[in-house]
């Protein structure tokens, strides 16, 4: 009679709190994670992440919630690419889906669904583990051989020329012929570095032509192939400038220069040089200096780096006697800061200023016609 | 500039747009045999690089500026960055304009 008694309060018991589950299905929870699915089915990741984040919250939609954030961030982490233009994989959020995922499991460990979101997830994550293309043994080797041509002075060029080809037939990629010039050019064989030099861009054209498909878009493959173009034109520059023709150097280290948009070190440094050697040490500070104030990635080698403020500090200053180090510094953070402000001014938002035009064979030219369009105005040139 | 070429054949036949792209070239015969090279079907016009540059406030090129049709600048491009040239990027920002 008494465990009759207590067994039915139990029973009671279970009765409320189904009671209360069935409740909870019209509950604030559950129309939260009603709305984060409608949300993601529109494509409106953060406010039907944030929508989801109160529904997981929620005993009764938790496992649901989590499953469908655990999908939104594998989606994110792994498959956006490709899907609308201009999207791209958010490689930060991938932990985060296969934890949403083992949330939902958690939540409710029969959940079947949930557990084919996580099989997949953590597939990709094993997969992302698998590098297709480690560099190859051959090449790593042979790209060794070729730098330690940087110290060994004394071995014959044959052998240098020799070592750039073995590692251009390896792997077709223009590294082996930059790399090459600059020895080259450290040795002093001038004509060979330019001869390399001029190679590379035709290599590096055909490089980036071949695997066309993986830049995806079209400025991406643009960007490639100014690199390319830069490197080589700074090789050949500073090939002519040793070799004293400093108007060639002038041309082609200008080339460089417009191509890196005056971003490259080594590249200003040059320009730096060859203006101290044309008695223009105005222009040699301001290269010097802009290859100084670029830092990180860009900043070039720290010996390189040494010789433009070495080069720098022997400059005159224009009878300032503020000590070298402080106006150094004043200097840089100066350009740092121009460089931030350049690429904040614009003219979005004001009327297009008026344009003095001519055509291609020199009459004036004639913008009537481009009234009253959306108008698309592309400054370029040939170089 | 195939990703200008590829963009200006969806806007071709429509009268509310127009192309125009501006050489900073100096060697008019260098010019010349890009242009034949590359058979642009939008018109080309030229302008002296200082002019161009101090007007538009450029300093590296290409530069592309989106005008809407009451003749405000709307949008600026500046350089190769690297998804600013897609074809798809331009025809967003042109049909942003059309659509005002």
């Amino acid at each position: 009679m008494r465990s009759m008694q207590t067994h039915r309060v139990f029973i009671t018991v279970i009765a409320g709190v189904l009671t209360a589950a069935a409740i909870a299905a019209q509950s604030p929870a559950s129309s939260a994670l009603a709305r984060g699915k409608a949300l993601w089915d529109q494509r409106l990741s953060n406010s039907a992440v944030a929508v989801l984040e109160a529904a997981a919250r929620d005993r009764t939609t938790a496992a649901e919630a989590h499953e469908a954030l655990g999908r939104i961030f594998t989606f994110k982490g792994w498959q956006q690419d490709n899907v609308f233009p201009g999207w791209h994989d958010e490689p930060s959020v991938r932990a985060r889906a296969i934890a949403e995922l083992k949330a939902a499991l958690a939540a409710d460990p029969a959940r079947a669904s949930a557990r084919d979101a996580l099989r997949v997830a953590e597939a990709f994550a094993a997969a992302d583990k698998v590098d297709p293309a480690p560099p190859r043994d051959e090449v790593k080797a042979l790209d060794a051989k070729l730098e330690s041509y940087r110290s060994a002075t004394s071995a014959p060029v044959s052998e240098i020329v020799a070592a750039i080809e073995a590692r251009a037939k390896a792997q077709a990629d223009p590294a082996p012929y930059f790399t090459g010039a600059q020895i080259l050019i450290d040795r002093g064989e001038y004509a060979r570095a330019i001869a390399t030099a001029e190679r590379g861009i035709a290599v590096s054209d055909r490089f980036i032509d071949e695997n066309l498909s993986a830049y995806q878009m079209s400025g991406k493959s643009q960007g490639s192939y100014a690199r390319g173009r830069a490197t080589a034109a700074d090789l050949i520059g500073w090939a002519l400038f040793l070799q004293k023709d400093y108007a060639g150097a002038a041309a082609k280290l200008q080339e460089a220069e417009r191509l890196s948009q005056g971003q490259d070190f080594a590249n200003q440094f040059h320009l730096g040089e060859l203006a101290r050697a044309r008695n223009a040490p105005d222009r040699a500070r301001d290269h010097y200096l802009n290859a100084l104030s670029l830092t990180g990635f860009s900043g070039g080698p720290p010996p390189l780096r040494q010789r433009a403020s070495q080069a720098l500090a022997a400059l005159p200053r224009g009878g300032s006697d503020v000590p070298f180090d402080a106006w150094l510094e004043a200097e840089l953070s100066r350009r740092r800061e121009e460089r931030k402000a350049a690429a904040l001014k614009s003219l979005v938002d004001r009327p297009l200023p008026k344009l003095t035009l001519t055509t291609v064979d020199g009459r004036p030219y004639d913008t009537s016609s481009l009234r009253g369009k959306v108008l698309l105005l592309n400054f370029f040139a040939s170089w | 500039m195939p990703h200008l070429k590829t963009a200006y054949a969806k806007y071709q036949n429509d009268p509310r747009v127009a192309f125009l792209l501006v050489s900073i070239d100096e060697d008019a015969k260098r010019l010349q045999r890009y242009l034949d090279e590359m058979k642009f079907a939008f018109p080309v016009a030229r302008a002296s690089a200082a002019h161009a540059e101090q007007t538009m406030g450029f300093d590296n090129i290409p530069a592309t500026f989106y005008v809407d049709r009451t003749g405000i600048v709307r949008y600026e491009a500046n350089g190769t960055e690297a998804h600013g040239d897609s074809p798809s990027r331009i025809a967003w920002f042109i049909d942003q304009l059309k659509g005002r």
